[in-house]
């Protein structure tokens, strides 16, 4: 695509601005990770260390996997009924799915507290309904940031799956049950296959934003909950061993890049 | 508002107004800058640091003081500062094992105390980079329900004294902590014995919810009666009806203000004239009434409040219980030490 010179006059301040603050930065960065201008995988290597930061990684890709399917588990049914509903209806749900959207993380992180702690709502409840005796556990552990993060991420994966199911030919749904079909195999052989690209663009990009949770695990893990971006922390402010954090961060800019070509691709499909 | 404080208020108020000589600042300050800026905790630490030091120096020296609190961690910052070279900030408040790295990667400079010619002060206080200007204790404490500890033998006795507990998620606290609390005498505390400290947290883990990493969330979570025991700062339950504290086995810890490399001659000079300011026993007095972590000058009970004494974390009767840390041993160890914490921490 080319642009033409006056074009390039509105582009040109933020190109400017993005390689002089952020890409330039980021160059840095990657030049760090490597000691430069000596060249070495040191740091690379111990990221591989199997009793610290390996485990690290794992925790937080296997929650960050967790997140995910518990997302789309939750994610899919919600789009799915929404699509069902009137124009009204429609509407409601989805300002009742955006809100939360609108505020702070933090704020929305320490709700939590209230809700699942000892004596919150949640186990008062469950207490008073004689279900449990002694309060459950839901935080400061994995269970809680799961949760937390969980309630961040939904409206990521619900917003584009809705657009997508929306989008879907209902002369389609149709057709398929004019030849016989079931409800069931109309969903599962005509319907479900039409959203799956929306639905696993949309799991990725839960995916790769999770890795990046801060906040959560922080106040929700009770300190017992370490994810990458905690180390982060770490690694440049109290350790300060900021090669590390360099090569840390270029990993997880790595696989967040590589997911997030993989789900354009899938979300171009879909669009057709 | 009694008259004095009144006629000070205003004095602040103009300083911060009009930038300029004010016509009744009774002192001159040869060669120093007319603005200088200061990096500070905020909150309330922050508040006793302005009226404690910052107004009376200004209403004294004519010299206006911007404050600004430290976001993130104070060490981040000052690194990104001295690498740029651009010192816009004179004064920076950072923890001691901070100004032990901080000494290591040359990001600090050597105060000159005959400049400063402070009031007497505590030894410790004192640090070639540093000046200690106020002290702060973890000490256990309890929900006011619960059974009372009077050590952190008896934190770790979860028979005698049941309940859930938490601890600071950071070693500099919860690793002396753990030796104390295995009959380690406080004079044998350093070099921490880091096999020992493990093996003695191990001991407790089960029982301990949530590892701590800010100040506000200990008190709260006794509060909420996540946890009956916590190790907290002294100053989050000093007063409060709600909780119990001891100081017996607190770990006293000390935050200094520094001075960056490559901060300019009249900024230094005029920097050099506030840190004095922060050894006036009246002005520790002053920095009291806001907060409870007490200042570095060995005449200050006398000028604190009798029914308060208890409170504060540096009246010789609190302050000869309590354990002082080797800022060396931690910076020397800290990569070792992180290491092993973040090991520990994944055990759990």
């Amino acid at each position: 695509m080319r642009l033409s010179a006056s074009l390039w006059r509105f582009v040109l301040p933020l190109l400017v601005l993005m390689v002089l603050v952020f890409d330039l930065p980021l160059l840095g960065m990657l030049g760090r990770s490597i000691d430069f201008p000596d060249v070495t995988l040191e740091h690379y290597r111990e990221l591989f260390d199997a009793d610290l930061y390996l485990k690290v990684i794992v925790n937080t890709f296997s929650i960050a996997a967790v997140v995910t399917l518990l997302c789309a588990l939750l994610g899919y049914p919600l789009a799915y009924w929404m699509r069902g509903l009137s124009p009204t209806a429609q509407l409601i749900a989805l300002a009742m799915v955006v809100i939360p959207f609108w505020i702070s993380v933090l704020i929305r992180t320490y709700a939590w507290i209230i809700m699942l702690g000892n004596a919150g709502i949640v186990n008062s409840t469950l207490k008073a309904l004689g279900l449990v005796d002694d309060p459950v556990a839901f935080l400061y552990n994995r269970l809680g940031v799961t949760i937390g993060i969980v309630n961040v991420l939904l409206p990521f994966l619900v917003l584009p799956l809705f657009a997508t199911m929306a989008k879907v030919d209902e002369r389609l749904l149709q057709a398929s049950r004019s030849l016989g079909a079931s409800e069931t195999a109309t969903f599962w052989r005509v319907f479900f296959p039409l959203t799956v690209p929306a639905l696993v663009a949309g799991s990725l990009l839960v995916f790769i934003m999770s890795l990046g949770f801060y906040v959560t695990p922080m106040i929700l893990g009770g300190g017992r909950v370490s994810m990458l971006v905690n180390m982060l922390d770490l690694l440049v402010n109290r350790m300060p061993n900021w090669s590390l954090a360099s090569a840390i961060s270029m990993l997880l800019l790595v696989v967040a890049l590589t997911l997030y070509a993989l789900s354009r691709r899938l979300g171009a499909r879909s669009v057709m | 508002m009694d008259r004095r404080q009144f006629i000070r208020n205003g004095a602040a108020l103009s300083c911060g107004a009009a930038v300029g000589p004010l016509a009744f600042a009774a002192e001159n300050v040869p060669g120093a800058a007319r603005e200088i800026r200061i990096i500070a905790a905020g909150g309330l630490s922050g508040q006793s640091v302005q009226v404690g030091y910052l107004d009376p120096f200004t209403a004294k020296t004519g010299i206006t003081v911007v404050r600004e609190d430290t976001t993130g961690t104070p060490l981040g910052k000052l690194r990104a500062m001295v690498e740029s070279g651009r010192i816009d900030a004179v004064l920076h408040e950072i923890g001691g094992p901070a100004l032990a790295q901080a000494l290591a990667l040359n990001l600090v400079q050597p105060l000159r105390w005959d400049a400063i010619n402070p009031a007497p002060m505590f030894p410790e206080a004192r640090h070639s980079h540093g000046l200690g200007y106020q002290y702060f204790s973890v000490v256990s404490a309890w929900r006011s329900d619960a059974k009372p500890l009077s050590s952190w033998r008896d934190f770790w006795n979860v028979q005698a004294f049941p309940g859930r507990r938490s601890l600071p998620d950071i070693p500099y606290y919860s690793l002396p902590i753990a030796l104390l609390a295995d009959g380690v005498a406080p004079k044998d505390l350093y070099p921490i014995d880091l096999d020992r400290a493990f093996a003695s947290l191990a001991k407790i883990k089960a029982q301990v919810s949530v590892w701590w990493a800010s100040g506000a969330q200990a008190p709260q979570l006794m509060s909420d009666n996540e946890v009956q025991y916590a190790a907290v700062y002294s100053g989050r339950v000093a007063g409060n009806a709600k909780f119990g504290f001891t100081f017996n086995q607190g770990n006293l810890a000390i935050g200094y203000f520094v001075v960056p490399v490559g901060a300019a001659e009249d900024q230094r000079i005029a920097a050099y004239r506030l840190l004095r300011e922060f050894t006036l026993p009246e002005n520790q007095a002053e920095a009291a009434k806001v907060v409870s972590y007490t200042g570095n000058s060995p005449a200050l009970d006398k000028l604190l409040p009798k029914d308060k004494l208890s409170q504060f974390p540096t009246t010789q009767e609190n302050r000869a219980v309590q354990v002082l840390p080797d800022d060396m041993f931690w910076f020397r160890n800290a990569a070792v030490v992180e290491k092993r914490w973040q090991q520990f921490k994944l055990s759990l």
